[in-house]
């Protein structure tokens, strides 16, 4: 590289700068010799930084999986809230959850593509979640059911004083070709 | 190559090497001596390890680079975690100068130092590269890992910048100079 004019004085000002480094050049012997030292030093195995970021990372990923799981249990007694009270379908856990607790597969037979790893434990992740979410389904569905049947059966206190000796007559109709003589026997005090 | 060849071409490249550590670590001494030994050790270590992809000082200087860089990164966290806690004296001996101590108070090579240090990190690497270690800017770029035109526009720039805070710190160290001499002149 050719230099002119001012470079040259840039060189020259450089020049006296590795003149002057040259003079405290550390030897190459003694610094080739502290560098083999170094590397015969053992090593501390344990990096304290390092474990604590892992520690941490783990603690972040648990405290994720379990806000998820709560926030899902949170989830679902609100949607079964919406649903109008009185109004129970009537369904059959069998019939929530398919039996053996497999998700039939569709109709339309596809050709079989290889599942990665990964992928399946996607697909058997949310199939459990879905298996937990029907079984709590059914299970508040049940509860509801009980609750109607008993609102069905239940009976007023004050009901026996409704009945009478006389509810023969008065819950029962006379019949049309029926003889007078018969129609009077149902009167009281009266001699057939 | 083998090791003894290597520290054969090590030895020739050492002075080198050892200037351009100290401009890689901002001119501290004790830092380019530490930065030359880890470069040595990881050359020793096979961690760098010399495929003659480049010349051999060309592929030196890019691992003194990469080394100071990363010292100089380790020492930032260092700084950091001392700051919370109580301040450290610092261990490492300050080096025995002794004629450099002399040469280096001469007023010029004070304010070219601190002009090289007011450059951005890039310029003064260009030029060191090109004026203190000779070498071409195509070299210079494979150096510090970047293009041959951005490497000639940081020479570029370089040098302007270089001269202008050499010519300002003139200005200002004749103003002091007069100041000194006849205090009522200025």
């Amino acid at each position: 590289m050719e230099l002119v004019g001012e470079e040259k004085k840039i060189q020259a000002l450089f020049s006296e700068l590795r003149l002057a480094d040259n003079q405290t050049l550390p030897s190459f012997s003694a610094t080739w010799s502290r560098a083999q030292e170094r590397g015969l030093r053992p090593r501390r195995v344990f990096n304290l930084p390092f474990a604590v970021a892992t520690a941490l990372l783990i603690c972040a990923l648990v405290s994720l999986a379990w806000w998820s799981t709560r926030w899902q249990h949170t989830q679902q007694p609100n949607v079964v809230a919406l649903t109008p009270s009185g109004v129970v379908p009537d369904l059959k856990p069998s019939e929530v959850v398919p039996a053996g607790g497999k998700i039939p597969a569709p109709s339309g037979s596809e050709p079989k593509k290889p599942i990665s790893a990964v992928h399946r434990f996607k697909v058997s992740a949310r199939l459990r979640a879905d298996r937990l979410a029907a079984r709590q389904e059914a299970n508040l569905l049940a509860a509801a059911k009980k609750q109607a049947t008993a609102i069905s059966s239940w009976r007023s206190p004050t009901a026996t004083l409704l009945s009478s000796a006389n509810d023969d007559l008065l819950k029962s109709l006379p019949q049309l070709n029926e003889s007078t003589n018969d129609l009077k026997s149902f009167l009281p005090n009266t001699p057939k | 190559m083998d090791i003894a060849e290597l520290k054969a071409e090590l030895e020739t490249l050492h002075s080198a090497s050892f200037g351009w550590a100290l401009s890689c670590c901002r001119r501290d001494r004790g830092e380019a001596e530490d930065v030359l030994q880890t470069v040595y050790l990881k050359i020793l270590e096979g961690k760098a390890r010399f495929r003659g992809e480049a010349a051999f000082k060309t592929w030196l200087f890019a691992v003194i680079r990469k080394t100071a860089a990363g010292e100089y990164r380790r020492k930032l966290l260092r700084s950091l975690k001392l700051i919370s806690g109580a301040e450290q004296p610092d261990d490492r001996a300050s080096p025995e100068l002794g004629p450099l101590a002399t040469f280096e108070n001469s007023e010029v090579q004070i304010r070219f130092q601190s002009a090289l240090k007011s450059l951005p990190a890039r310029q003064r690497e260009a030029l060191h590269l090109v004026f203190y270690e000779d070498l071409s800017l195509r070299e210079a770029a494979e150096v510090m890992g970047i293009s041959i035109g951005s490497a000639r526009q940081h020479y570029e720039r370089g040098k302007k910048r270089l001269r202008e805070t050499l010519v300002t710190a003139e200005v200002a160290y004749g103003i002091s100079w007069r100041r000194k001499e006849n205090p009522g002149a200025v």
